[in-house]
């Protein structure tokens, strides 16, 4: 009897609980159904960076950021029937993170800044054909050298092809503190500096100040993790180059041309109107603050800079030049963030529809509120934009003139390789020559490992 | 009635037929590694597989979609890269001088604390506390302590008339600021067991010892550190294992290339940078394997000097 009471309680209690949750899962809102041209596509878009879904504070101005809820009511609101759903990581440890997401299907959509890993691993689409179809889109609406930095090499691709369209815009640029020039009766520097310029301005802005009494310092750099790029720029404004090529069979380096020797030999020279720990990092913590130390910044980032310009009330103190660029015109590294689609995604369509969406003016300016650059020529008609034109012009000039083919190696070894040496230079562990021997040997080796 | 009640509950147990302990007992056992099954499964797909796996990467060109057997060409890359043994030599030094200066320096203290009539918990504490501390807490926050121009340490260095160092910044001293933090975070692990063990030691050995006159000196050389042996060589095993598998930390103060000029880049962080910046996953797997059986080589030598039974 009681064995018989106990199943049929345990009977009536698993029906229950079935009943609860069949009826919880018809309530939400994942189980409702659309109705529309897009009923039943769902497209799951990954993105990098801080972003949120609900709206959020920004740390740095105090002020509202809207969330991606915004993007994702606009994009189904066009599309109607179909779902976006949002895969969040963060900046640290993306390129890994993405290397699993992609070899295993997880998205539909990209932003993947290692393009060209993923597009010789044939793990995304080309999106000439897209182009091509769509009369609706033209690759026009973006800011010059964007579209053509960000091709890269399929499989079995002998030419360059669009894999990604620019989503997100970055850019290098040099960063000075007007304040510290004026303190030092020194004039600001030009819009296109040379080497010896930078060099010069420096010497003379390092020691006490002669109004606030305080240790200045001439210029900063990174003397680790990016002090490649800033080698390869300096190398560029005298007309040299990191090498060429971009399959890697093609690939051939010349860290150690002459150019590339006299750029070393700079960034040692210039080290020492820097303060110490640059090789760790270090000697910076005051840069964009009302109490900063240093006069010229080499290699600066776009990340927040309005913001944090505007937040510290350095309107009058903050002004950029251009990195120095070779006999072209162009010169310095390109960044940003294209977006593509996974080749294993099964509404390819609908994701093609997102990358349209996300590179249009109502997608774009909801990025540049969350303090990143927009990749599209439209941007410097926005009002938002064009009430920090002092800032924001010569930012998107250096979007427009980086260096090409960008440094696609930088993902891999020879970065590393590269950066330890200028590492091992700028401390004395090597002379300049043979680090940067050391490098382009070791460098050229791994490439024939390959 | 109650003999009644008792006999319908008795009844069951009659028809039991004969051999069913038998079957219960194994229905018992069977709902134990039911029981087990999930943690099993933890540890097949989060463990075994992927040793298994590394194994097999070990032997191709893999970026993690596209792979090409080479058969034992990762290993000669490894075994005569210049990066993997500076990387080694990196690993060691740390290591070594780590558990030369943490080991003693936490006995001396350990022992202090016990002769200590009062405020021996507070000490504990004190002590133990940067072992739970999150090392790579510890590690952002010891890059400003060991700052060139604006940290603790160089003030203070300069406050006695000390000369300063360039900490993180200068391969030299770079290896002594991980040291450092290592001994930091480690030494308060190393108070608390050797306490443990100090507890431990028999008080009468101690009584016998004073009234043959020795002095607390002597008593703590020929009868305290005596007894420590079990302990050390725990602490000099474990140390170990911990030093070799050195990552965390060497990561946030010096980032996977161990700047400055890979001075503190580990076998850990080679490692890393070959397999999840690189996506060279063949020679990160490659390398793993040569830590393991490098691990193993110096446990065995550890276990043999510290006469230690597994």
């Amino acid at each position: 009897m009681l064995k018989r009471i106990s199943k049929k309680g345990i009977f009536l209690t698993a029906s229950f609980v079935l009943l609860l949750v069949t009826v919880l899962t018809g309530c939400s809102p994942g189980g409702s159904k659309k109705d529309g041209e897009w009923a039943g596509q769902t497209v799951n878009v990954q993105l990098i960076g801080d972003f949120s879904m609900e709206d959020s504070t920004n740390p740095i101005t105090g002020e509202k950021i809207q969330g991606l809820d915004v993007l994702k009511d606009e994009f189904e609101k066009q599309h109607p029937g179909a779902t976006v759903k949002f895969i969040i990581m963060p900046w640290d440890g993306y390129t890994e993170k993405t290397q699993a997401m992609i070899t295993s299907g997880e998205a539909d959509v990209y932003q993947l800044p290692g393009i060209a890993d993923f597009a010789a691993q044939g793990v995304i689409e080309p999106l000439q054909p897209y182009v091509d179809k769509d009369s609706e889109f033209s690759t026009d609406i973006f800011i010059d050298q964007q579209v053509d930095s960000w091709k890269a090499l399929g499989p079995d691709s002998k030419e360059l092809e669009m894999y990604g369209l620019p989503f997100l815009g970055d850019a290098r640029f040099i960063t000075y503190d007007k304040k510290l020039f004026d303190d030092w009766g020194v004039e600001y520097l030009s819009e296109h500096p040379t080497m010896e310029e930078i060099k010069e301005k420096s010497a003379k802005m390092t020691g006490k100040n002669p109004v606030t009494g305080e240790q200045n310092y001439g210029v900063w750099f990174r003397g680790d993790w990016s002090s490649a790029f800033t080698l390869l720029n300096a190398a560029e404004g005298i007309g040299g180059r990191w090498g060429e090529g971009f399959a890697w069979e093609d690939v051939k380096f010349e860290f150690n041309s002459p150019e590339m020797v006299e750029a070393l030999n700079w960034m040692l020279d210039i080290q020492q109107y820097a303060p110490e720990g640059i090789v760790s990092n270090q000697g910076n913590e005051k840069w964009m603050t009302k109490d900063n130390n240093i006069a010229i910044m080499l290699n600066s980032g776009p990340g927040n800079l309005v913001q944090q310009t505007h937040t510290q009330g350095l309107e009058d103190r903050i002004a950029i030049a251009q990195e120095f660029k070779n006999e072209d015109g162009i010169g310095g590294m390109f960044a940003g963030s294209p977006i593509a689609i996974g080749k294993s995604s099964e509404n390819k369509e609908l994701a093609w529809e997102w990358l349209k969406f996300a590179t249009s003016d109502f997608a774009q300016k909801y990025f540049y509120e969350t303090g990143v650059l927009p990749s599209v020529k439209s941007a410097l008609e926005w009002e938002e934009v064009k009430q920090y034109e002092d800032l924001l012009g010569p930012v998107f000039e250096a979007m427009s003139t980086p260096y090409t083919p960008r440094y696609h190696w930088a993902a891999g070894q020879p970065r590393f390789i590269l950066t330890s040496e200028i590492e091992a230079a700028l401390t004395g562990k090597r002379d300049v020559q043979e680090a940067l021997d050391k490098a382009q040997k070791e460098s050229t080796e791994w490439l024939e490992s390959r | 009635m109650a003999k009644d009640h008792l006999k319908v509950i008795a009844q069951p147990d009659k028809q039991v037929p004969v051999g069913s302990h038998k079957q219960r007992k194994r229905k018992v056992q069977v709902t134990w590694y039911l029981f087990l099954i999930p943690s099993f499964l933890g540890i097949l797909l989060f463990l075994v597989y992927p040793i298994f796996e590394s194994f097999r990467l070990s032997f191709y060109q893999s970026n993690g979609t596209i792979e090409k057997f080479i058969g034992l060409q990762n290993f000669q890359t490894v075994l005569t890269s210049q990066p993997f043994w500076n990387s080694v030599w990196n690993t060691f030094y740390i290591g070594i001088f780590q558990i030369a200066i943490a080991i003693p320096l936490g006995f001396i203290f350990a022992s202090l604390i016990n002769t200590t009539p009062k405020g021996k918990n507070f000490f504990k504490v004190i002590y133990f506390l940067p072992n739970v501390t999150s090392i790579v807490a510890a590690a952002m926050i010891f890059a400003f302590v060991l700052h060139p121009e604006m940290g603790i340490v160089n003030y203070a260095l300069e406050a006695v008339g000390l000369p300063t160092s360039q900490w993180l910044s200068d391969p030299s001293s770079s290896k002594w600021a991980v040291i450092l933090l290592a001994v930091w975070h480690w030494i308060g692990f190393i108070i608390i067991i050797c306490l443990a063990n100090l507890q431990a030691i028999s008080p009468e050995m101690y009584e016998a010892a004073k009234i043959d006159g020795a002095s607390s000196f002597q008593q703590w050389l020929f009868i305290t550190i005596p007894n420590m042996g079990g302990t050390f060589a725990f602490l000099l095993i474990t140390g170990w294992i911990g030093a070799l598998q050195r990552f965390n930390e060497v990561y946030v103060l010096g980032g996977p290339s161990g700047s400055p000029a890979r001075s503190i880049q580990t076998m850990g962080a080679f490692i890393y940078e070959r397999g999840f910046t690189g996506f060279e996953f063949g020679i990160a797997s490659a390398a793993t394997y040569i830590m393991f059986i490098i691990i193993l080589v110096f446990t065995l030598i550890n276990l043999k000097v510290s006469k230690m039974k597994l």
